[in-house]
């Protein structure tokens, strides 16, 4: 199992370490490029992304949540360290008009997702136009919400509360 | 299933941490949570795994190199708590300069215990056929299986009791030089892709050898603490 894999990562068994590589490079790779679509950035983030697992993973607790979560989630904060820090985090202005379809830029790829994601693209294809591009901008460009506001020229208290809304709606849908 | 739910406010913040929405001090207010809350984290763990969950495989591998580029960027000398003594460490090193490190190191071995269980099986030296090895020392048993079709192996031990250090796993061909074939579990059984390095010293009549090393593995790519298990290596084809 991955997590007993991640475990002996974490007491510095790096034959795990391999092990988990091995299993995960090309799921985190996908984290990478979804974030950092140059292919020489998004392996140099791989690489921050895995110095990081071998760093942490002794922090990982299966108790508390899937061993691909964790890496996922690790990875693409890894990723947008890397953005932030090359003044990369994007600021160009978002598109949230009603009328705009919410297409998941990897819609091709869900004919081989897995049930979760197929249902996460489904209820996020459920929201109002504009709420899930705001949260996959969110975390795949590392938007938060003031800076959602700036892209979306307008006020945070608004923006705000408009994900706010779509992220019960996307529990209802979920749950 | 019934999950116990959260206030809406707690649930939100939870989903806003998973995604990446606040920063600073709000941030770091709902990460300090994660520790106290337990109905929090939990809430956090399931937005994690939605968030998890909006990326799929783009069927991408990453180039060979990045591997490469993460060994190398690890820290030479882990800093891991109950890792030996630099002193004893370098204990090979003090001969080093008259003798190979490997030399000295199967002498050692020689002088601990010359009792050596090899299994004996009838050999005819095909380069594909697979290989095992028993190896043996004062303490434990390990048995190792090579497939050089596909450069895997398997180990299993038992009776080694290494408190907080790692077993390292060394293949020492003719030329004496030890070329490692990783940290191996130092209880009960594993499996893994022996290096690449270690692969063309693997032929039947070799020297298998396990080093006490710190957790993580030896540090200079050498075995560093006492070899306490060897055997030979034999074709089983």
């Amino acid at each position: 199992m991955l997590a007993a894999v991640l475990r002996r990562t974490g007491e510095g068994d790096r034959a795990a370490f391999e092990e988990v590589y091995r299993r995960t490079c090309v799921k985190l790779f996908g984290v990478c490029l979804r974030i950092l679509p140059v292919r020489q950035e998004a392996e140099e983030a791989l690489q921050d992304a895995y110095l990081s697992v071998w760093q942490r993973a002794g922090a990982f607790d299966a108790e508390r949540g899937s061993a691909m979560t964790w890496l996922i989630t690790l990875t693409r904060n890894r990723a947008i360290d890397r953005l932030r820090a090359k003044g990369k985090i994007a600021t160009a202005p978002l598109d949230l008009a009603d009328t705009v379809a919410d297409p998941d830029p990897d819609a091709a790829a869900l004919i081989e997702a897995s049930q979760d994601e197929q249902r996460l693209a489904l209820c996020l294809g459920r929201l109002e136009g504009g709420d899930a591009t705001l949260i996959r901008t969110a975390f795949f460009q590392g938007s938060t919400y003031a800076e959602l506001a700036a892209r979306a020229g307008a006020p945070l208290g608004t923006i705000k509360s408009r994900i706010r809304r779509a992220l019960l709606k996307l529990r209802e849908c979920l749950s | 299933m019934s999950v116990p739910r959260l206030p809406d406010d707690d649930e939100l913040l939870a989903a806003e941490l998973a995604f990446g929405l606040i920063a600073g001090a709000e941030r770091q207010a709902a990460q300090a949570r994660l520790a106290q809350d337990s109905a929090f984290a939990a809430a956090h763990a399931r937005w994690q795994d939605y968030a998890a969950a909006m990326v799929h495989d783009a069927g991408e591998v990453p180039s060979p190199s990045v591997w490469n580029a993460i060994l190398a960027r690890l820290p030479a000398n882990d800093q891991a708590p109950g890792m030996v003594p630099r002193a004893t460490l370098r204990w090979w090193q003090a001969g080093a300069a008259a003798a190979s490190a490997a030399a000295l190191v199967l002498g050692v071995v020689a002088a601990q215990r010359p009792a050596q269980v090899v299994v004996q099986v009838p050999a005819a030296p095909t380069p594909v056929a697979p290989m095992v090895a028993v190896l043996t020392g004062k303490h434990g048993l390990v048995t190792i299986s090579f497939d050089p079709a596909t450069g895997r192996m398997t180990s299993a031990a038992s009776g080694l009791a290494l408190g907080d250090h790692a077993a390292q796993l060394w293949v020492i061909p003719a030329d004496g030089k030890p070329r490692s074939m990783g940290v191996m579990h130092a209880v009960g059984a594993g499996w893994g892709r022996v290096p690449a390095g270690a692969i063309p010293a693997l032929s039947a009549g070799v020297t298998l050898a396990v080093s006490v090393e710190p957790v993580g593995g030896s540090p200079t790519g050498l075995p560093t603490g006492p070899v306490i298990l060897t055997g030979k290596m034999t074709a089983t084809a």
